[in-house]
């Protein structure tokens, strides 16, 4: 179900301050898709997710689930978390302590009062659908982090509800556990066709669960898009640097040709693939990710985007040579294959691969 | 909802302000005043008189020896019990855990007698035994002694001490001794000169505690010091108001003014303490496990003494009184003593009917008095936790002002006031300050049983479909359930055996159980009060059980 906001606010009061949490936000979060709101922390994206769920009310604006308004100032609409039908995971897992697993994942049903045997039946699906077969008897505070997390995700699921949403939901999981719970929540989500909203401030985790992915800044979206664009192509260079790690060389369009577009900086004539709305003259911004510079022997002198500079400094990371090399004036980091034969000191040719220089405007 | 909160705060400030403001204010009064029926006819004549006393100095002398003294005792078995149950292999700890309950289960005056019937001069069991064995002279050991009070009361307040710093000692960072030992430090080197140290805070706190706590004792003073006629502040006051052919109120008021002054101060001290132990401390990381020393051939020898204090301190005075209540008068266990044993002072006491009285009194204020204790102290709490303004904190530290007072001291206070009312020599006088003495004990479990149901265990039953009542219901309620009964259980326990407090307020009529053990001390009748002791005893374990039997209905925690 599509989920459509319209001009929400909401301000905090803190000790005479006014804080914007959220800025006149329009959004449209698409159905059966994973959409994933990321921004660093108070930059408004739980409360965002809160105003959704109704936990949090906001100072005006509209806010429909599915064509159905549940918030709205302008109408005088409020319909309570109980009553909106969504399912939400918690940062904290939220399992009530004093009940088994079957409790906790039954609440839902029960609140509904559902025949005893359907219950029965539809939490024993959704355990197995978890993976957790068999655990109905366990008592909750008796699971490791992993497993609390899976009740909480069937707990949410389990009344199948017309939308799911996540509060940072794997930030209290170490990063091994971590990293396999996004794999499989990743899968559970793309098996359920279900709208998904998903609150993180990890760009790995915005970058490798979401279908869209928005990224919040002081209570307002600043873009949006598939994680490939908001990784290759963002406009903003905030956004740029959240995302990843990346070089940002200030300069000024020089030409603008068919499909590509120079730009003069500090440490020369860089050239970009990429499309761009700016004239000559015009001041920008380049964005190079580190692992698209490429490192050649000092002597490669022939074709464009190649610069000379010196290995500050290289360290040795498992999956590859991280450092910096310094072109001029400006320091570039960089990563390389980790066998590749460069030294600290060495002076060496780097080339930036034109299809990957973005253009961002200042 | 926003609205009722606005309104509970005020209205609880007012209601725990008047209980712990208003003894303390008409202390103040009561102090300056010519007597009871002379309210507020200015006068500095009974601080004269209470300070210009001879016999004041000796009062002061014994009461800082005795103070320092129980707490250098119960602080040195406390870090010795709390070292070895933390961070050595010693077997069954499960020991340390009852160790650190007892306060629960004998009450202290009980727990006095029984000091007094086993080492009394003239006829305790000890020197009766001594003397038949060995043909000993006299009364080779007698507990009338400032040592006798400084030991027995160090010993009752030994679970208070351990309770502060058995925490620290397990949250101690053991890296620091790690190191120590890396360089080459012996495990008795590196306890006194890293663990120990780095533990000063913590332990200079429980000391602190147990010199407010024995500050505020009276059951010691009272059945071991007063026949020894060796008087500290708290039996001073109770001598001037109880005893003798002329009770003083004012002058009374004026010796409590410093007791009172004591406290407040030393529990500022305590409060700057635990802070600074705070900073002290260090909690490591998660997968934090502190290392344990192999005691190796000394595990059981070890062992040993704690199995001893444990005999000492809980099953010794339920022997000792048990044995007394059916022997006819005081005699060593022997064929003789067993062939004399009957139902005598059982009898004598259920035929009493001042100790019948005195029983309904209690188990009445004991049930009824925690019940309203509880209800008082689930607002105060919820306010304190889930309404976070200023007046709440305000709130917050007016409700644990009273912890500081001495018992005797507030008696004192709400004596001034009751009399001014139709309260005065009724039960209702007793329940006000009990509740007003022990709301910190009522709030305290409350608060924590608050702090741990997250806003989100809440919130997520309301998404999952339950609404406000319904997530009360399943959610908040089961939650607190545990804080509820374990405040209750505190209480109640506390009030049925309440000596200081209602020592003063206590009237014909009023009696209760602890005022009634200590006329038969006076006595001497050992015999009944042993009996009445052993029902006290009993009252309080089952009101323990019944409450923690429905507690387990209410809520199915699985732990």
């Amino acid at each position: 179900m599509e989920i459509s906001i319209k001009g929400l606010n909401k301000n905090y009061y803190s000790e005479g301050k006014t804080i914007a949490a959220l800025d006149q936000v329009d959004l449209i979060i698409p159905a059966n898709r994973i959409f994933t709101l990321l921004g660093p922390s108070g930059c408004g994206k739980t409360t965002l997710l809160r105003c959704i769920v109704g936990l949090e009310m906001p100072d005006s604006g509209e806010i429909a689930i599915g064509g159905e308004v549940v918030f709205s100032t302008e109408k005088g609409i409020y319909v309570p978390p109980d009553r909106r039908g969504l399912g939400m995971v918690f940062q904290t897992y939220a399992i009530w302590p004093h009940m088994n697993v079957f409790d906790n994942v039954a609440y839902p049903l029960q609140t509904r009062n559902e025949p005893k045997d359907d219950i029965r039946r539809k939490v024993e699906k959704t355990l197995h659908f978890v993976q957790l077969d068999g655990f109905e008897k366990r008592p909750a505070t008796k699971l490791s982090g992993g497993q609390q997390q899976r009740v909480a995700l069937a707990r949410a699921l389990v009344a199948e509800p017309k939308v799911i949403l996540f509060d940072e939901p794997l930030s209290n999981l170490d990063a091994k556990l971590r990293e396999e719970t996004r794999k499989e929540l990743r899968a559970f989500l793309t098996e359920l066709k279900i709208t998904a909203v998903y609150v993180t401030h990890d760009r790995i985790e915005a970058l490798s669960l979401s279908d869209t992915v928005a990224v919040m800044k002081s209570g307002r979206i600043v873009e949006m898009g598939t994680p490939r664009e908001i990784y290759f192509d963002s406009d903003r260079r905030f956004v740029a640097d959240f995302i990843g790690r990346a070089n940002f060389i200030e300069g000024r369009v020089a030409t603008v040709g068919e499909g590509e577009t120079t730009v003069d900086s500090a440490i020369g004539a860089i050239a970009c693939e990429k499309k761009i709305n700016a004239s000559p003259g015009a001041a920008v911004t380049v964005c190079i990710r580190p692992e698209f510079i490429r490192v050649l022997k000092a002597d490669h002198n022939v074709g464009r985007n190649i610069f000379r500079g010196k290995v500050e400094s290289l360290v040795f990371v498992g999956d590859a040579y991280e450092g910096e090399i310094r072109v001029g004036e400006t320091l570039l980091i960089f990563r390389i294959e980790p066998t590749t034969a460069v030294r600290e000191g060495e002076e060496i040719a780097l080339h930036f691969d034109p299809r990957h220089c973005s253009i961002l405007l200042n | 909802m926003q609205k009722t909160r606005m309104g509970m705060t005020p209205g609880l400030i007012a209601i725990v302000g008047f209980l712990t403001v208003c003894p303390v204010v008409m202390l103040i009064l009561g102090s300056f005043s010519e007597g009871l029926n002379a309210f507020g006819t200015f006068t500095l004549s009974k601080y004269v008189k209470a300070y210009t006393d001879p016999a004041f100095a000796e009062i002061l002398v014994n009461t800082a020896i005795f103070t320092i003294g129980s707490a250098i005792v119960s602080t040195v078995l406390a870090l010795f019990l709390a070292y070895l149950n933390t961070r050595t292999n010693i077997p069954f700890k499960f020991m340390f855990r009852i160790i650190s309950l007892i306060p629960m289960m004998v009450p202290h005056i009980l727990f006095a007698v029984s000091w007094v019937l086993l080492l009394n001069p003239s006829n305790g069991m000890i020197n009766l035994f001594l003397r038949q064995v060995f043909g000993w002279e006299g009364a080779a050991l007698s507990i009338y002694t400032l040592q006798g009070m400084i030991l027995v009361e160090g010993l009752l307040d030994l679970p208070i001490a351990y309770l502060v710093i058995a925490p620290a000692m397990s949250a101690f960072d053991v890296s620091l001794e790690e190191s120590s030992k890396v360089c080459g430090a012996s495990n008795l080197r590196t306890l006194m000169r890293v663990t120990l140290p780095v533990l000063r805070p913590a332990i200079l706190a429980a000391a602190t505690l147990v010199i407010v706590r024995s500050l505020a004792s009276f059951a010691v003073p009272s059945v071991i010091g007063m026949p020894g006629r060796i008087y500290v502040l708290a039996t001073h006051i109770y001598r001037v108001v109880a005893t003798g052919y002329v009770t003083d109120y004012g002058m009374a008021a004026a010796v409590g003014m410093s007791a009172l002054a004591a406290s407040i101060t030393l529990i500022f001290l305590y409060r700057h303490l635990t802070r600074e132990g705070e900073k002290y401390v260090t909690i490591s990381s998660r997968g934090y496990r502190p290392s344990v020393i192999d005691l190796k051939g000394a595990r059981y020898p070890l062992f040993g003494i704690v199995a001893l204090l444990s005999f000492v301190l809980i099953i010794l005075p339920v022997l000792v009184l048990f044995y007394t209540s059916v022997v006819p008068y005081s005699m060593v266990p022997s064929a003789k003593a067993f062939a004399m044993m009957g139902w005598k002072h059982w009898i004598a006491v259920l035929k009493d009917p001042v100790s019948l009285l005195s029983l309904k009194n209690s188990l009445y204020l004991g049930v009824g008095g925690a019940t309203l204790g509880m209800i008082l102290s689930f607002f105060v709490a919820y306010v304190i936790v889930k309404v976070r303004t200023k007046a709440s904190g305000f709130l917050e530290s007016l409700s644990f002002l009273s912890f500081s007072f001495p018992g005797i001291v507030v008696g004192i206070g709400f004596m001034w006031f009751f009399v001014q009312t139709p309260l005065y020599a009724t039960i209702w006088a007793l329940l006000i300050g009990y509740i007003a003495t022990y709301l910190p004990y009522g709030i305290r479990p409350l608060t924590s049983a608050f702090v741990q149901i997250h806003s989100n265990l809440e919130e997520s039953s309301r998404v999952c479909g339950g609404g406000p009542l319904y997530t009360m219901r399943r959610i908040v309620i089961p939650l607190l359930v545990p804080g509820i009964v374990s405040g209750w259980i505190l209480m109640a326990t506390m009030f049925v055996r309440e000596l200081s407090l209602s020592v003063v307020l206590s009237r014909p009529g009023t009696e209760v159980l602890a005022v009634q053990i200590l006329r038969f001390a006076e006595d001497g009748l050992w015999g009944r009060l042993s009996a009445l002791g052993i029902i006290m005893i009993f009252i309080s374990t089952t009101l323990v059980v019944i409450a923690s039997r429905i507690g387990a209905k209410l809520t199915k925690v699985d732990k």
